[in-house]
C-alpha cells in the first residue's frame, strides 16, 4: 500500500463507528474480550467521569467492554478510592508482578496492564481527559473490529488546552509532536509522519502485538510502540481515528522539555537498534535545565535512566497466567 | 397508597445500582451548553439519550421543546372510571441554563459523592434524570396505564418567560392529566402555588443620542437609578394581599473615574394577587416617568416576565399524596412559592406540583455542585407520585 493509500484507507472518523450495537455484534462474531486500561497518577478530578461514562455506555448499555482497569502509579489524592467506588478494578502498579524491580511511569502501568487484564484487545486512555466521551473508546475499537488486518489504532484530535483560569483556549497543544517527533519521523521514517498525533495517549491494540514489544517505563512508550510495531509488522496494521476534540491539562515548557528529552532518547535508542545510525559516544541520562533565581542562574537536573520492560510474553509469570507454552515465545 | 409507600425505600436502593447510567446522562447533557433560546444542541443530546434509553416516541415541537413519550398500557385513549384516567401525565424540566456557550468551561467534574459544573443544579440534574427515566422504570419493572410525557422545555429562564412550556401546553394534542415539574434543588421542597410576578428592568441612558436635552450638568445614570430605588423603598405595600418588591440586579458604568452613562436595575414584584402586582407595576411606571422627566434622561421600564398567581388547594389529593410520599422517604416537606413552569400548568387548571431533586451548593454559579446520593430519593419521590397519579389517587373527586 502506498503512503497515499494508507492515509486514505487507514484514517477514520469516529462517527463511522457510532453504531455501537454493530460493534458489539462484530465483537461477538470475533469472540474477543476487550479491556479498557486507565493509567493514573493523581487524577481524582477526571477519573470518576471517565469510568462512569465508559461503564454506563459501553458496559451497561452495550456490552462492548469486558472490564475497566485502573493501574495507579502511587496517587496521593483520592484517585484509587474514587475509581473503585465507581466499579473499576484498581491496581497499584507496584503490586503487580512484585518480584520484579519496581519502576514508576506511565509505560510501566501500560505494560503491567497486560498482566492483569483479560482482553484480547486493550484500549489505553489517558485519565486526564476533561471532555471524555465514550467515542474515545468505541472509535478506537472500530477499525480493530471492522478490519482483520488492523491491529493497532491511534487517536488524533483537535487539542484545546484547559488553562489555569479554566477557560478553554481553542488552539495549541501538540508542541512536542510538532517540534520533536514529527521532525524525527521526517528524518528517518517519513511514512510515519502520516500518523497525525503519534504521541496521543489514546490507543488500542491487539494483545498479540502488545505482548511482544518492549515498553519504556515513561513518556517514551508511545514513540517506541509505533516504531516497534512499524518495524515488526509494517504500517498496514496501524490505523488512526479522528476523535474531534480532546481537552487536556496544559503543561509548562519545562515539563514539555522533560517529555521531549525522554522521547528523543527512546527514538535514538530505536534507530540505533534498527541499525539506522551508530552513535559513537555516550548518550547521557540527564536533562539539564536552568532557571533564573535572584542573583544567579540555577541548574536543574532531571535524571532519566531510560529503563525499558521486555516484551511481556518473555515474563514467565505471564506465560503461566495465559497458558502460553514456552516454545510459543517469539 | 400504602402499597406505594412501602416500595419507596426499595426504589432508592435499586436506583443506586444504575447510578452510572443516571450520572452519565447528567454529564453528557450538562456538558452541552443550553443558554435560553440556544437550547437546540442540548435538546438534541436529550433526545439522543431518550432514544438510546428506548423511549417509545421522541421528537421536538415547533418551539424546539424536546419531548419523549413512554406509552402506557392503557393505550392512551382516556375514558377511565373518572373519565380521564388514561390522559397523559407530563413530567417536565427546563432545558435552558444561565450559562452561555462562551467563556464558560462546561466540562463537569464527577467525584465520589458530587457532580460539579455550570447549571448542574438548575436544571441539568432534572434533565438527566428525565432522559434516563425509561431505563429507570425498566430497571424497577414499573409500567403505567397512562402515557408519561417527558418534556425538556425550552426558553424558560429570564427573557424566555416560560415560552416553551406555554407553547407545549397550548398545542399538545391531548388533555394533560397532571404535571410534575422537576427542579434541581432542593430535595424536600415542593411547590403547589405560584405567586403573581412581574419581573422588569429599568434602564437609564444618558448618552447624547439617547437624551433630548443638552444638559449643563451631566447626570450620572447610577445616581438616577439610586433615586428610583429610594422611591421604590418609599412605596407603601400592603400586608394583605401580601406584596413585595425585590431589587435583584444592578449594573452600570465603565470606569471608576468616569460618570456612568448607562445603568440597569432588575426588579421583581411578587404578590398572591395578580391585581396587586399590576397596581404596583403601575406605580413604578409613574416613578420612572417622573424621575426621567426631572433629570431629562432616557429612563425606561421594560417587562421581562409575567407570571399569574395560581394555586392548588393544600387539601388537593396531589398535594396530600406528594407530602405523604416525601414523608415516607424520610423527608421533611417544605412548601414554597414556585417561579417555575408550575404557574403555566395551574393557570390552565392542570393539577401540578414542582419538586426538588437533590441538594447541593452554588446553584447559580459556574461551580454549582450537586450531591449524588440524595438524588436517588428525589427520583424515588417522582416515581412514587407517578404511580399515585396513574392509579387515580391524585384525582379530585
Amino acid at each position: 500500500m502506498s503512503n497515499r493509500d494508507w492515509l486514505r484507507e487507514n484514517t477514520f472518523h469516529h462517527s463511522t463507528f457510532r453504531d455501537i450495537r454493530a460493534l458489539v455484534e462484530k465483537k461477538k462474531k470475533r469472540q474477543v474480550r476487550i479491556s479498557l486500561c486507565l493509567p493514573t497518577l493523581n487524577e481524582e478530578k477526571t477519573i470518576a467521569k471517565q469510568i462512569v461514562i465508559m461503564k454506563s455506555e459501553l458496559m451497561t448499555r452495550y456490552p462492548l467492554l469486558d472490564e475497566i482497569v485502573v493501574i495507579d502509579s502511587g496517587s496521593t489524592d483520592n484517585t484509587c478510592e474514587v475509581a473503585a467506588a465507581y466499579g473499576a478494578n484498581v491496581y497499584a502498579a507496584a503490586d503487580i508482578l512484585p518480584e520484579l524491580p519496581v519502576f514508576k511511569g506511565k509505560g510501566e502501568n501500560l505494560w503491567k496492564a497486560l498482566y492483569v487484564t483479560k482482553g484480547d484487545i486493550i484500549i489505553y486512555l489517558d485519565a486526564d481527559i476533561t471532555n471524555i466521551h465514550h467515542r474515545f473508546a468505541y472509535a478506537l475499537l472500530g477499525p480493530l473490529l471492522a478490519h482483520d488486518h488492523i491491529k493497532y489504532v491511534k487517536a488524533f484530535y483537535d487539542r484545546p488546552l484547559a488553562g489555569e483560569d479554566a477557560r478553554i483556549r481553542p488552539t495549541g497543544g501538540g508542541r512536542v509532536t510538532e517540534l520533536v517527533i514529527r521532525p524525527m519521523f521526517s528524518l528517518f521514517f517519513p511514512e510515519l509522519t502520516q500518523i497525525l498525533q503519534p504521541l496521543s495517549g489514546e490507543y488500542a491494540g491487539c494483545r498479540e502485538l502488545l505482548e511482544t514489544i518492549h515498553f519504556p517505563i515513561g513518556y517514551g512508550v508511545e514513540t517506541s510502540m509505533i516504531l516497534d510495531i512499524y518495524e515488526k509488522w509494517g504500517l498496514d496494521v496501524i490505523a488512526q481515528v479522528d476523535l474531534d476534540s480532546r481537552v487536556h491539562r496544559n503543561q509548562d515548557t519545562k515539563a514539555l522539555g522533560k517529555m521531549a528529552f525522554v522521547i528523543m532518547k527512546t527514538f535514538l535508542k530505536r534507530i540505533e537498534k534498527y541499525d539506522l545510525v551508530k552513535i559513537n559516544q555516550t548518550v547521557y541520562n540527564e536533562l539539564i535545565q536552568y532557571q533564573h533565581v535572584p542573583g544567579q542562574y540555577q541548574k536543574d537536573t532531571f535524571r532519566i535512566e531510560g529503563h525499558e520492560r521486555p516484551p511481556m510474553i518473555d515474563i514467565p509469570e505471564y506465560r503461566r497466567k495465559f497458558n502460553i507454552p514456552d516454545d510459543d515465545v517469539l | 397508597m400504602d402499597e406505594i409507600l412501602k416500595k419507596l425505600p426499595f426504589f432508592v436502593d435499586q436506583l443506586k445500582a444504575i447510578k452510572e447510567t443516571v450520572i452519565s446522562s447528567i454529564v453528557l447533557i450538562g456538558q452541552t451548553p443550553g443558554p435560553t433560546s440556544g437550547e437546540e444542541a442540548r435538546a438534541d443530546q436529550f433526545l439522543d439519550r431518550l432514544s438510546c434509553e428506548g423511549v417509545d416516541e421522541a421528537g421536538k415541537d415547533s418551539m424546539k421543546n424536546a419531548i419523549g413519550i413512554i406509552k402506557g398500557k392503557g393505550g392512551g385513549k382516556g375514558g377511565g372510571k373518572n373519565g380521564k384516567s388514561n390522559d397523559p401525565i407530563l413530567l417536565c424540566a427546563h432545558l435552558d441554563t444561565l450559562f452561555s456557550d462562551d467563556d464558560v468551561d462546561h466540562n463537569y467534574i464527577v467525584r465520589k459523592n458530587t457532580i460539579t459544573g455550570p447549571g448542574v443544579l438548575d436544571n441539568t440534574v432534572s434533565i438527566g434524570v428525565l432522559a434516563t427515566l425509561p431505563t429507570i422504570l425498566r430497571h424497577l419493572d414499573i409500567h403505567f396505564s397512562s402515557d408519561i410525557v417527558l418534556a425538556g422545555a425550552t426558553q424558560s429562564l429570564g427573557r424566555g418567560n416560560l415560552r416553551g412550556i406555554r407553547h407545549l401546553l397550548n398545542t399538545y394534542s391531548r388533555p394533560i392529566r397532571c404535571g410534575i415539574i422537576m427542579e434541581g434543588e432542593k430535595l424536600g421542597h415542593f411547590s403547589y402555588y405560584s405567586e403573581g410576578i412581574i419581573r422588569g428592568e429599568i434602564s437609564c441612558d444618558i448618552s447624547p443620542k439617547a437624551t433630548f436635552f443638552t444638559q449643563k450638568y451631566k447626570p450620572n445614570a447610577i445616581l438616577v437609578l439610586n433615586e428610583v430605588i429610594n422611591e421604590l423603598l418609599g412605596l407603601n405595600l400592603p400586608q394583605r394581599p401580601r406584596c413585595r418588591i425585590i431589587i435583584g440586579t444592578i449594573s452600570g458604568g465603565h470606569k471608576h473615574g468616569e460618570i456612568a452613562v448607562s445603568a440597569r436595575l432588575g426588579f421583581e414584584i411578587q404578590s398572591d394577587s395578580d391585581e396587586m402586582v399590576k397596581k404596583v407595576y403601575g406605580k413604578i411606571e409613574d416613578i420612572v416617568e417622573g424621575i426621567g422627566h426631572e433629570h431629562s434622561v432616557a429612563l425606561k421600564i421594560e417587562t421581562i416576565t409575567v407570571q399569574n398567581a395560581a394555586a392548588l388547594k393544600y387539601g388537593h389529593p396531589l398535594v396530600k399524596n406528594a407530602v405523604g410520599i416525601m414523608r415516607g422517604l424520610g423527608l421533611k416537606p417544605v412548601s414554597e412559592s414556585s417561579e417555575s413552569e408550575l404557574s403555566v400548568f395551574l393557570s390552565r387548571n392542570i393539577p401540578a406540583l414542582a419538586l426538588g431533586m437533590t441538594t447541593g451548593k452554588n446553584a447559580h454559579l459556574e461551580n454549582a455542585t450537586m450531591r449524588i446520593n440524595p438524588m436517588f430519593i428525589g427520583i424515588a419521590q417522582i416515581i412514587g407520585l407517578l404511580l399515585a397519579i396513574d392509579k387515580g389517587l391524585c384525582d379530585e373527586q
